[in-house]
């Protein structure tokens, strides 16, 4: 498990490795669904160094509200 | 003159020196999202670019930008690329107006020759990619998603053919924004309702008349595919999906069929938008990808948008103003000259119009307001004379310093329904619109000096071809 940049959660999963072999991974995060890839520059996968306007908290995920909201079943 | 499919454009685009093919090794990030930014920022006759050396992949191929200049733009069209806006705008209009046309049906399509039904990874299928830094993931945003409305589901008019964001959730999971406005968030609903999962297939890689088609705001029942044949002169060619009833464009390069899982809504974004900002996080519908198809080697397509102009600037330039100027001439007939709706999506709208009497203008304005596409757009409408050209802003701005009085025309209608995604909308959603009549007053509103228009002298276009001819020999 890798730890997400973005919400700091340790539940960043591998998703792809590269074709060619050893250039590189890709991790998705489990909780915040942010994905990154390993060869990016550090202010993407260096949590500290994220972009602090974009850091979440885990929670966020679970109240940002939805777009479009989910209608009422109609018998 | 239409282009079979999406590799037969790009032949098309570099025959004529559009399209910039780069061998150099580029690194997904940041060099992909660069490239198209810079390609943008360099100017608006920008050639697309394809990419085939791409870090970590053996023989992965990248276009962007296809569509991300007015020399492509009229390219798509079969025109000359050196064609003017203007002209671009009203062939556009012509042949709007030649809709629908029939599709032509075909039994298989060159995506067949590859076919994937189990342990789907799309990281793996696609050489995904993030185009801006804070961007939350790897985005589908120039893909075709067909749907089709679930309480008439033989009417072929009301399937959807629109582009949405998507952004990649898992190996085989999409999010996916349906804003309220969009015709594919009126499906969702009704699945929903009835707690069933809505099939969608999603087409990448289309040849760029149905891209333009599916960006188009037209009206529900109006489909995409008869616009699109109408765009290219004959009929479009469309494939049956293999899970559904859903027509697929013919010339795609990768297809994905799934549906969107009813009642599921998961953390998404956010994601750098047309608007020049970014979306911020929301919770959206998830589409479960239950098969791949592919041409061999496909050519993934890619579009990056930000802040304006951008390749999606163009995508969505022409195509929004041919709607709103046909809606507004159904009212008014005899009067409407031309409308550009090319910034932001028709965030603002300039109406050119002939004026029967005092007062039509801001009915114009209105008008436009209540469009379609005006529910969602159209936050500013201005209002020009019939002899300013709304494609040529020094006039329109000419038009507003002289014309316009702020306290007789300038109208501000409060609290009006606006995309979301307008990042100064408030709550989201919600905003003041604006019309600015910056028409000459005529009867019975008479107040200003504008007796003595100043007019060219009298052998001035004579001149015009005369100074144009010296200045070729």
């Amino acid at each position: 498990m890798h730890t997400c940049p973005r919400c700091d959660s340790k539940k960043g999963e591998v998703m792809s490795k590269s074709p060619v072999e050893g250039a590189w991974e890709v991790y998705q995060c489990q909780t915040c669904f942010f994905t990154w890839r390993s060869c990016e520059p550090e202010s993407i996968t260096n949590p500290e160094k994220y972009n602090p306007a974009f850091k979440i908290d885990p929670k966020e995920t679970e109240t940002a509200i939805e777009v479009p909201a989910v209608p009422e079943r109609k018998a | 003159m239409a282009y079979q499919d999406f590799r037969e454009f790009l032949a098309a685009l570099e025959k004529e020196g559009q399209l910039l093919t780069v061998n150099e090794e580029v690194k997904p990030e940041p060099d992909l999202g660069a490239s198209a930014r810079a390609a943008s920022n360099l100017g608006d006759k920008s050639p697309a670019l394809l990419f085939n050396n791409i870090y970590g992949y053996h023989n992965a191929r990248i276009a962007m930008n296809v569509i991300g200049s007015w020399p492509n733009h009229a390219m798509m069209l079969g025109m000359p690329k050196d064609t003017p806006v203007k002209e671009q705008f009203f062939e556009f209009a012509k042949r709007y107006d030649q809709f629908p046309m029939p599709v032509k049906r075909e039994e298989t399509a060159p995506f067949h020759e590859n076919e994937i039904t189990e342990d789907i990874n799309l990281f793996d299928i696609l050489p995904l990619f993030r185009i801006n830094q804070g961007d939350g993931g790897y985005y589908l945003d120039k893909a075709c998603v067909i749907s089709r409305d679930l309480e008439d589901p033989d009417n072929f008019g009301k399937q959807n053919v629109g582009i949405y964001r998507m952004q990649v959730k898992g190996k085989d999971r999409l999010g996916i924004q349906p804003v309220p406005q969009h015709d594919i968030a009126i499906h969702l609903r009704q699945a929903e309702e009835r707690g069933i999962n809505l099939p969608v297939t999603i087409a990448l890689g289309c040849e760029p008349v149905i891209t333009t088609a599916a960006s188009t705001p037209l009206l529900y029942d109006q489909s995409e595919y008869e616009m699109a044949g109408a765009i290219q002169g004959e009929p479009y060619r469309i494939v049956k999906s293999k899970l559904s009833d859903l027509d697929v464009p013919w010339g795609a390069e990768v297809v994905l069929e799934g549906e969107i899982i009813a009642g599921e809504r998961e953390y998404e974004g956010p994601f750098g938008e047309f608007t020049g900002h970014y979306s911020g996080g929301r919770s959206m519908p998830i589409i479960k990808i239950k098969r791949v198809y592919h041409r061999n080697n496909p050519i993934f397509e890619h579009l990056y948008l930000g802040m304006p102009w951008t390749e999606c600037d163009y995508m969505i330039g022409i195509n929004t103003c041919v709607p709103l100027y046909q809606q507004l001439k159904e009212a008014y007939p005899n009067e409407i000259v031309a409308v550009n709706a090319m910034y932001t999506h028709g965030l603002i709208a300039i109406v050119s119009t002939k004026t029967r009497y005092g007062g039509f203008a801001k009915a114009v304005g209105m008008r436009a307001l209540t469009t379609p596409h005006g529910l969602g757009y159209c936050k500013m409408v201005i209002v020009v004379d019939e002899d300013v050209d709304p494609f040529n802003l020094p006039q329109v701005m000419w038009a507003l310093s002289t014309k316009m009085h702020p306290k007789h025309d300038a109208v501000i209608i409060p609290d009006l329904s606006v995309l979301p995604l307008d990042p100064g909308s408030n709550p989201s959603g919600i905003t003041h619109k604006m019309i600015l009549d910056a028409t000459t007053p005529v009867a019975p509103e008479t107040r200003g000096h504008y007796s003595q228009p100043l007019d060219s002298p009298l052998t001035t276009k004579e001149w015009e071809q005369k100074l144009m001819d010296l200045m070729n020999k």
